[in-house]
């Protein structure tokens, strides 16, 4: 995970030295670049402390394997869209639900939902606006539910 | 005989805590003769395998029962194996929780009673404290790789020039999204990064369209980790899934940009 920032600098520090004019423009377009995310960052941090104070992974697993119907949709929906941290740590928990007997719908829904991101918007919005980053918001969740329902269509 | 309750803090009036493998203390109490004793749970840094380091010492202590919020399955069944019985869901103070248990009053599942207000207080505060080293550990884990995208992206904007990105994207919307799709593809990562680098690449007037499909499939396309996810989740399923979420990113971004088109923005 340091490897790359880490490649980053060494690339940047190399570069400095053949061809410093245009390499201390890409710091400065770099700094500006980060300088303007500071303050979404900032309520990204904040959102991140609530999701955690009110949500355990626990929790969140549990919504996938419950209901069935609207709620079958709903709830891993709502479990794809405040699950938080990298997809490789949520897989054993969704083999382990797999194993207890949930379908393969909830599982795509919430693997889907997981690109809208709560805790994210303000950066999403700072880039996009916030009516682009509302219409890509509904069009996930809505194109959540029709890879759902082909996974479990697919999978019989 | 003795029983283990996870804990929050190492005297009894500490919260029962929420995972069996990582909570701070395991309290050992003595139901004959009153005494406890707290044990600092060796999980508790959460490092893989912690629920195993707490079964086994439930099993050297020679426990009979454990009260927690929750247990794995995998330290659930250690424990069940080891005729350790597990009673799971409960919830507030230990000394509560212990009474209720001694009273016969608990099953597996239920949630013991809620706690005195003044003790509430005291639980959210160390919830919130526990809430914000998460999201400080989840922080400082996204930052590094967002630090090196946006130096990369320095790097991008300085040296590699417009020519050269316009020669992928051809201004056909069709094909630059599926340009656009295939990029977020291959690369994958905290969503952050993807908006980023969007965000970006929009400036250097390549269409909405492609940003559109390579957020999306940023996040629900991985070759990445798919072979994580067919490890996990089947061949077949991963394959499909990976499948037409590539597919689906293209009508999602080419409708996303109509609408907003439409509506004027």
């Amino acid at each position: 995970m340091i490897l790359f920032p880490a490649a980053m600098v060494v690339i940047y520090g190399v570069l400095f030295v053949m061809m410093p004019d245009k390499t201390s423009l890409a710091l400065k377009s770099s700094s500006n670049i980060f300088l303007n995310m500071l303050m979404p960052l900032g309520l990204v941090f904040v959102l991140m402390i609530l999701l955690n104070l009110l949500l355990k992974p626990t929790q969140i697993v549990r919504l996938l394997g419950k209901g069935a119907g609207i709620k079958g949709i709903l709830l891993p929906a709502a479990a794809g869209i405040v699950s938080m941290g990298p997809i490789y740590v949520w897989y054993p928990l969704l083999r382990d639900l797999r194993e207890k007997g949930a379908g393969n719908s909830p599982i795509g829904i919430f693997l889907y939902n997981r690109a809208v991101k709560p805790f994210l918007l303000p950066v999403m919005i700072a880039y996009f606006g916030w009516e682009y980053v509302g219409i890509l918001t509904a069009l996930t969740v809505l194109g959540s539910i029709a890879i759902g329902y082909s996974l479990s269509k697919l999978m019989e | 005989m003795k029983i283990a309750i996870s804990s929050d803090g190492p005297n009894l009036n500490a919260t029962v805590g929420d995972k069996f493998g990582t909570s701070q203390y395991l309290l050992i109490v003595d139901l004959e003769s009153g005494e406890f004793e707290a044990v600092p749970n060796p999980g508790a840094s959460g490092q893989r395998g912690a629920g195993m380091q707490a079964v086994v010492l439930a099993i050297s202590k020679d426990i009979k029962t454990v009260l927690t919020g929750y247990c794995s399955p995998t330290a659930y069944n250690q424990l069940k194996a080891n005729g350790i019985e597990v009673l799971t869901g409960l919830s507030g103070a230990v000394e509560e929780v212990v009474e209720k248990y001694k009273k016969g009053e608990l099953k597996a599942g239920m949630r013991a009673g809620t706690e005195p207000k003044s003790r509430r207080i005291k639980v959210d505060k160390s919830a919130l404290v526990q809430a914000t080293r998460s999201s400080a550990r989840q922080f400082t884990i996204l930052l590094p790789t967002l630090l090196g995208v946006v130096l990369l992206i320095g790097l991008f904007n300085a040296f590699v020039s417009k020519d050269f990105l316009v020669s992928i994207f051809s201004g056909n919307v069709a094909l630059d999204t599926l340009w656009g799709a295939c990029f977020g593809s291959i690369l994958a990562g905290n969503p952050i990064n993807s908006y980023v680098i969007g965000g970006e690449l929009l400036k250097y007037d390549i269409s909405l369209f492609a940003v559109t499909a390579f957020i999306l499939t940023w996040v629900t396309v991985g070759l990445v980790q798919l072979p994580a996810e067919i490890a996990a989740l089947g061949r077949r399923f991963a394959l499909l899934r990976n499948g037409l979420s590539f597919i689906l990113s293209i009508p999602i971004a080419i409708i996303t940009v109509l609408i907003l088109n439409l509506i004027g923005s």
